[in-house]
């Protein structure tokens, strides 16, 4: 565009805003960091210590003086905070625990929401507009309300401490925001193919696997993302739905290790710096990806 | 309507074809709340080896951290299949609300074999309806004290714990006027303000009218209370109590203080292995007596409370039961040595080891004149909540005691 | 196509799985939950169930009640500021949130240098737990943590104390410091995570509808001599109105249900109570099942209220574009 000249003293101004901003994100998170690798005498002040939090003394048998350091880069890079984070949980499996659950109530959320948006905006009958805002209701229904009626259901069919008791209430709860991106996403299919299809002498099912499932892959993505922001974080019912070490999702398990370092801020540090590196590596290397699966829900959805 | 059920059906039945059944195990669970970070945790997984060795039982446990546990455990009662054999509970109404559902197996027939190590008295507080049936085995008991960094008095010129009001007041201005914060107290954390609020209001009351208090025969409406909640706000006021005690909690308040940074602390007895084992040179005391014709010194609040209930849906409740004595009286036993609690059972043991704070507060105990149950323990859950709502505002400064004791009477009755 | 028993059949199993789910996980239980409302019990498994009818809901509603001895007491349960506060939420994240996330959209949508880098960054906190958020931030709020560092380093810790400490009514105890102490600080508090954290969200789906703006319409302004401001004004955030709609009721509707931060960056929730930890509180806490469901179907009903007024606010002023 030849006119940008005339924004350009502003420009300026723009970018000195955005960096601002950047800043304010990214501060969190690099404070985050610096306290993950210091202990507490470094953070408010107090005397040096060695890595078993004992006083070091000099020579002269005095102890020595650490100066306050609370936002700066830690001064002795203090590594084993991590595996002490590391160690008390299980953080490994917790990890696992909410890949299986979310991968899992992904998927359900996938294929209950695909087969929902054919039969209702593909196939012919009476009522599928009602039932379309019918499940639309579930965009707005808080999770928490239906904390202890699902409890009651899930205990009622023994589900109670199973990766089924998270991924089938995550599935229930992605699905509305499923099809509503999914519908967006369905009506880009041209209707020729399905009568060309039909043609050819495919049914109902036919249509739906040969052509609509494999068209639909780019909306995958899209339903995946957020279904996962949906299920990755979740707390209360995890807390609640599973007792059992070997299935508690990372939210429980983050929230149990603050339980155990209350006052240590360097595990604590560590700890949520573990919960986070991993989902910020692979928001590094996909983040192109991601954003065009979130936008593509925006302006389908 | 009738789509909609049949719909419900088949949704249920897909569920439960798909459903996984565990595998029942030749063995007992337990759910409890002792995490890594629990003073108890050692005794627990001491007393479970000693347990698992002598009647080759498998003992499965899982430990929940203190708050998620409540609603755990609560949620669990909706459905007592899914309990384990063994829980941990708090005595008073929180087992009573879970007794009175059905849920918790009588303990009276397992207790026979065990009533010559443990004082009937000491299940008292799990004991309900008329019989006073038992329905939980305590592990150890625990009253408040007051403890005391005497390194710190000294810096004010005290050389001994105040044990008069007036000299507390005295002493707290002396540590005021040294820089020293006298005392520390979680506010974020209700429970920790009533460690304060409760003796204060004993101590000014005497312990049978705030036993009938708690237990809702008399009313809150009482202007010797407000007149106890007005002298603790007043120390507030004052300064007496950490400016960042407001939002911080309580392992940070503790930490705090065995840091040095307070000269008192005032809490459950749990804390005296920590307090005993701490860099410095501490003391136990109890609150001092505000009104010498209602109380005495030696009035306390406490009492057993941690205790293991056995679930009424428990396969083998007789077995389940004898191994939740077994595993009351170790944890006591452990728990004891290390200065977690002080013992509900008799000790048949060595106690030659056992550390000198945990032993001056087991002499208040064996001289207490009266003992007044926690008072979030003695009450059933929504009474006790909004009794901690108040509390919290006392703290807070947001009400003062005549709003405490008229909106406690109105809304408790 | 024929409308054979096969077909009709077909319909059915296709619905199946997503009605399942909904009507077991999401359909059921408010039916339940109405239910659990207009009943008194306190063993969860409902054992000891009676039916009141509307007194829940009266309790709820009613700031004050009369005791059997005819006085008038303060309702702790009372959850008009538990309203109150989750609609100042509300508020704040429409008014404050959704314009900064607006502005961000339209600079990085006109294809400014460092565009993705810039989005990529914004959007990262979305991705980040919320138990991590809350649990960072109680480190920033903490008496000696972050905040109260950076006011004491800048020499201005003193007197943004008493200037707050003046303006506090709820307490007579001056403000020290502890943020989420104090009932006018707590909920400003809570909100300034939620903003950090969302502001990404709000401004990549702005910024997708702002790239979907047809470029002879905006090609055509220009050529008409329209500065920046007005092609805004006029083209692009009418054009975008509908995901401006439902920015709007996922700012709202979120702040109505939003739980998890305050829960874990407040042990004690009381002074900053949203409708949600109120009915956590009232349910787990309290034993009061019927309560507690209450709140739930109230929660439910204003949900679902918004997301429709807000429809129709939106659907009045701006032509169709969907």
């Amino acid at each position: 565009m030849n006119d940008q000249r005339k924004f350009k003293p502003s420009l300026i101004l723009v970018h000195a805003l955005l960096i601002i901003l950047v800043v304010i994100n990214l501060f969190p998170l690099y404070w985050m960091m610096t306290f993950s690798l210091k202990d507490n005498d470094e953070i408010f002040g107090g005397y040096l210590k060695d890595s078993e939090g004992k006083v070091i003394l000099d020579e002269n048998g005095e102890k020595i003086t650490v100066e306050r350091n609370m936002i700066g880069l830690p001064r002795t890079w203090r590594w084993n905070n991590y595996p002490r984070a590391l160690n008390t949980g299980n953080m490994g499996r917790y990890f696992l625990n909410s890949l299986i659950v979310s991968a899992s109530a992904i998927i359900i959320t996938l294929i209950a929401a695909f087969m929902a948006t054919y039969a209702m905006t593909r196939l012919v009958w009476k009522g599928r507009k009602l039932m379309n805002k019918f499940f639309m209701l579930g965009l707005t229904i808080p999770i928490h309300a239906a904390l202890v009626p699902v409890f009651m259901i899930l205990s009622r069919m023994k589900l109670l401490d199973t990766y089924v008791a998270l991924i089938i209430p995550y599935a229930a709860f992605s699905l509305s925001m499923g099809i509503l991106i999914s519908i967006g996403f369905m009506g880009d299919i041209p209707y020729d193919l399905d009568e060309a299809a039909f043609l050819d002498g495919c049914g109902v099912w036919g249509i739906f696997f040969r052509v609509i499932v494999p068209l639909m892959m780019p909306a995958t993505a899209t339903v995946g993302i957020y279904a996962f922001l949906q299920c990755w974080n979740e707390l209360l019912f995890a807390t609640i739905f599973v007792s059992k070490g070997m299935y508690m999702t990372l939210p429980v398990g983050v929230q149990q290790l603050f339980g155990q370092y209350t006052t240590d801020w360097g595990p604590i540090g560590a700890a949520l710096a573990i919960a986070t590196i991993p989902t910020m590596i692979v928001y590094a290397l996909l983040s192109k990806r991601i954003q065009a699966g979130f936008i593509a829900g925006a302006v389908k959805g | 309507m009738k789509k909609l059920v049949a719909l419900l059906l088949a949704a249920i039945m897909v569920f439960s074809v798909t459903s996984v059944f565990a595998e029942e195990q030749k063995t007992i669970t337990m759910w409890c709340i002792a995490t890594e970070s629990d003073a108890n945790r050692p005794a627990y997984e001491k007393a479970i080896a000693a347990v698992e060795d002598a009647f080759n039982v498998k003992i499965e446990w899982e430990a929940f951290e203190n708050q998620s546990y409540k609603t755990k455990i609560k949620t669990a009662m909706s459905d007592p299949s899914t309990l384990p054999d063994i829980f941990f509970t708090w005595a008073g109404a929180f087992c009573g609300d879970f007794a009175e559902q059905g849920n918790v197996y009588c303990l009276n027939d397992a207790y026979k074999a065990y009533a010559d190590q443990l004082p009937e008295v000491m299940m008292q507080n799990a004991s309900y309806g008329e019989n006073k049936d038992h329905f939980a085995v305590p592990l150890t008991m625990n009253i408040v004290v007051m403890f005391a960094n005497m390194d710190l008095l000294a810096k004010a010129g005290w050389d001994h714990v105040p044990e008069t009001y007036e000299d507390l007041i005295k002493c707290c201005d002396d540590l005021l006027a040294a820089g020293i914060t006298p005392f520390g107290c979680a506010g974020s954390e209700t429970w920790c303000v009533t460690e304060y609020l409760e003796p204060i209001i004993e101590k000014t009351i005497g312990y049978e009218a705030l036993n009938n208090i708690f237990a809702g025969k008399a009313t809150w409406n009482d202007p010797a209370i407000a007149g106890a909640v007005d002298a603790f706000q007043e120390m507030v006021k004052k300064g007496y109590f950490a400016a960042d005690g407001l939002t911080l909690g309580n392992d940070q308040i503790k930490a705090n203080f065995l840091a040095g940074q307070y000269a008192f602390y005032q809490n459950g007895s749990w804390n005296c292995g920590e307090v005993n084992d701490a860099e410095g040179n501490f003391q136990v005391a109890l609150f001092p007596v505000m009104n010498a014709e209602k109380a005495t010194y030696s009035q306390v609040i406490g009492g057993p409370s941690d205790s293991l209930a056995v679930a009424a849906t428990s396969k083998d409740p007789e077995f389940a039961a004898k191994i939740a004595f077994e595993l009351g009286k170790e944890i006591c036993h452990y728990g004891y040595l290390a200065g977690s609690g002080l013992p509900a059972w008799t000790p048949d043991y060595d106690t030659s080891e056992v550390k000198p704070l945990v032993t001056a507060v087991a002499d208040m105990v064996a001289a207490a004149d009266g003992m007044v149950l926690f008072g979030d323990t003695a009450m059933s859950a929504d009474p006790a909540n909004i009794y901690l709502n108040f509390v919290s505002q006392v703290y807070g400064v947001e009400i003062d005691g005549a709003q405490f004791i008229e909106g406690l009477a109105a809304q408790l009755q | 196509m024929k409308r054979t028993f096969s077909y009709k059949l077909s319909i059915f199993i296709f619905l199946l799985p997503a009605l399942i789910l909904f009507l077991g996980i999401l359909i059921a239980p408010i039916v339940m939950s109405v239910i659990y409302s207009l009943n008194d019990f306190k063993a969860i498994s409902g054992a000891d169930m009676n039916f009141v009818g509307l007194k829940n809901y009266i309790e709820l509603f009613s700031p004050q009640l009369v005791n059997e001895k005819g006085a008038l007491y303060t309702n702790v349960n009372y959850m008009g500021d538990a309203l109150v506060n989750s609609l100042i939420l509300g508020f704040f994240s429409v008014f404050i949130q959704l314009p900064i996330a607006l502005s961000i959209a339209l600079k990085l949508s006109k294809g400014i240098r460092g565009e993705r880098a810039y989005l990529s960054i914004f959007f990262m906190p979305v991705l980040i737990s919320t138990v991590i958020i809350g649990r960072l931030w109680m480190n920033i709020y903490e008496t000696n943590g972050l905040l109260n560092s950076a006011l004491d380093a800048l020499g201005i810790k003193n007197q943004v104390f008493s200037w707050i400490s003046a303006r506090i009514t709820s307490t007579k105890m001056p403000f020290q410091g502890g943020w989420t102490g104090y009932k006018e600080t707590a909920l400003f508090a809570a909100f300034i995570p939620i903003l950090w954290q969302y502001v990404g969200y709000h401004m990549l789906l702005m910024y997708a509808g702002i790239k979907g703006v047809p470029m002879d319409l905006l090609e055509a302004a220009q050529l008409d001599g329209c500065t920046e401001g007005q092609v805004n004004r006029h083209i692009v955030i009418p054009y975008i109105k509908p995901i401006l709609k439902v920015c709007v009721i996922f700012a709202v509707t979120g702040s109505l249900k939003s739980f998890d931060l305050i829960y874990t960056l407040m042990k004690d929730t009381r002074r900053a109570e949203l409708p949600s930890t109120l009915m956590y509180k009232l349910t787990f806490l309290n034993n009061r099942y019927g309560l507690g469901s209450a709140i739930a179907v109230v929660l439910i009903i204003l949900c679902f209220a918004f997301a429709m007024l807000i429809s129709l606010a939106f659907r009045d002023k701006g032509e169709k574009v969907s």
